[in-house]
């Protein structure tokens, strides 16, 4: 992307999300003039009380929700109304969900492959190549002829990010990848995020995990009611936040 | 799972006595006090002939029928699933218009009589239009090979367009059903599956495709194919406008032989060929899918 106002800009911010603002249905607003932007290779963790706007910014990010005004530009194409750009960013993005999302009629080969043979336009080979080199990377070769019913929640998470890496994004979403599994599971979740992060992934991940946040991430912002409360690099946030408000949350999650 | 074979108890021996006797009770009767006289010996002779020119076994009425009711059920059935695909992704899109022509089609057809959408069908649309086409001309001069092979698939030359009125206008009122059915699949597959499609930059398109319809189509294979029997079933009312499918050829016998129960029960018995085994069918498919799906 050639851009000629400023040349750092945009190679360096990956995501310009600016005066975002979105209503759900009822009086609490969704996103009030949220203004974030995410460097390459930046690990972003977004924490918060429930209710707060985090996974509906993930969601706007690549719009699976529509915000109401404000602009996102995710690697210099424009989030619109052009589906094309949609398309495009989404093949981009990948993200990782609460509920992992899998296709249950696809067995976990054909869940890591699929998009990669539509989006990406690979042979069935090719793909399977790629799937297989994916689930090795996630500890989970052996499970390819699975199907998501016959795996463990921490197993499926697994699977569901192997097949958003499948689509070789450049930013990676986690929207509470952790938050439906059992305690002995989160681990090997967390370390497949925490190993993907080291790589060098651009991360942007919405969690209830402080230990990763404070271990993992490059800067974390905390928000509440659709609003950026506060955000510093790890240190500065769990050892000296500067807000009230960023105090109590910690005091009650800690 | 069944384990095991289950023991005959003393009630259902008194419950088969019971059916027994009720059968022997109808037999006496109608074979006494009908004084019905019994020709089974001539039925077979319905269902295949000699043809004594050709020297060789030929189909009969009840065979002609049954082949035409298995002829007018696949094509009708096929045109039904379409149109019912195509209804029921209008009915659950996102344009309001087809919203609304979709709705508009499964109520219409699902508040009139089947019987009355046949003659509507049939008088005002099948015979302005269909005739324009002048398929029975065309299908008549078509070489020898197409003409029985159209035999074979359709109907005979003479009346294919007869047949494509019976087929529509069956598909019609039969694809409202399975626009319903399918619809009802298609919202049953979570949200969140369409938006791990779409987070992975699959169109709508492909994501129906591949993601949303294979489950809808395992969530309703069930109902889907008991409204495949159903069309089946129903295809005996295009008798009504001369086509010869199982039912007409029924009544036609009967008027002609006074065989009349005999006629009936080879009739019943042959529609249940064709349906008992979609019944088994489906069943060991939904075993098979059951597997996968927990």
């Amino acid at each position: 992307m050639e851009h000629a106002m400023n040349e750092e800009e945009p190679e360096s911010d990956i995501i310009i999300a600016r005066n975002l603002h979105k209503t759900f249905p009822g009086p609490v607003a969704a996103l009030v003039d949220f203004s974030v932007t995410v460097r390459r290779g930046e690990v972003l963790v977004i924490v918060g009380p429930s209710g707060s706007g985090k996974s509906t910014f993930l969601r706007c990010l690549n719009g699976l929700e529509e915000v109401e005004s404000g602009s996102i530009i995710v690697d210099g194409i424009p989030l619109d109304d052009n589906q094309r750009h949609r398309l495009e960013i989404r093949r981009e993005v990948g993200m990782v969900f609460q509920s992992f999302n899998l296709f249950p009629h696809l067995d976990v080969l054909e869940n890591v492959s699929l998009a990669q043979r539509l989006v990406r336009g690979k042979s069935r080979a090719e793909a399977r190549g790629c799937s297989l080199e994916l689930l090795a990377r996630v500890g989970l070769a052996d499970k390819a002829a699975s199907y998501p019913a016959e795996l463990s929640g921490g197993q499926q998470q697994r699977v569901a990010i192997a097949r958003a890496l499948a689509m070789m994004p450049r930013v990676m979403l986690f929207d509470e990848a952790t938050s439906a599994l059992d305690p002995e599971m989160i681990g090997e979740v967390l370390d497949v995020m925490r190993q993907l992060a080291e790589e060098g992934m651009t991360m942007v991940v919405v969690t209830h995990e402080m230990g990763f946040a404070r271990e993992v991430s490059d800067r974390v912002l905390f928000m509440e009611h659709g609003r950026v409360i506060e955000e510093g690099t790890p240190g500065e946030f769990f050892n000296h936040p500067r807000r009230q408000r960023t105090r109590e949350f910690l005091r009650q999650i800690l | 799972m069944i384990v095991g074979r289950r023991k005959a108890v003393i009630l259902d021996l008194v419950l088969l006595a019971g059916l027994a006797g009720l059968g022997g009770f109808l037999l006496y009767r109608i074979t006494v006090h009908l004084q019905y006289s019994w020709h089974w010996s001539r039925i077979p002779g319905y269902i295949l002939r000699y043809d004594g020119e050709k020297h060789r076994w030929v189909a009969n009425y009840l065979l002609l029928g049954l082949l035409t009711t298995l002829r007018l059920s696949l094509w009708g059935g096929l045109l039904a699933v379409i149109l019912g695909l195509a209804m029921a992704l209008a009915r659950t899109g996102r344009s309001l218009y087809r919203q609304l022509v979709a709705r508009i089609y499964v109520q219409l057809m699902r508040n009139l009589p089947p019987l009355v959408i046949i003659f509507l069908f049939y008088f005002f649309l099948a015979d302005q239009v269909i005739p324009h086409l002048e398929l029975d001309l065309h299908a008549r001069q078509a070489a020898p090979a197409v003409r029985r092979l159209l035999t074979l698939l359709v109907a005979e030359p003479g009346s294919i367009s007869t047949f494509l009125a019976a087929v529509c206008s069956l598909a019609l009122f039969e694809g409202a059903y399975i626009t319903e059915i399918l619809r009802a699949g298609i919202e049953a597959v979570d949200r969140s599956q369409w938006e791990a499609a779409h987070a992975l930059g699959l169109s709508r398109l492909q994501a129906l495709r591949h993601i949303i319809l294979p489950q809808a189509l395992r969530q309703v294979l069930p109902a889907l194919a008991g409204q495949f029997i159903s069309l089946i079933k129903d295809s005996s009312i295009v008798s009504v406008i001369s086509i010869q499918e199982l039912t007409y050829q029924g009544s036609q016998l009967m008027a002609s032989t006074y065989l009349t129960i005999e006629v009936w029960v080879t009739v019943a018995l042959m529609y249940m060929l064709l349906t008992f085994p979609c019944s088994l069918l489906v069943a060991r498919l939904e075993k098979r899918l059951a597997r996968r799906l927990v």
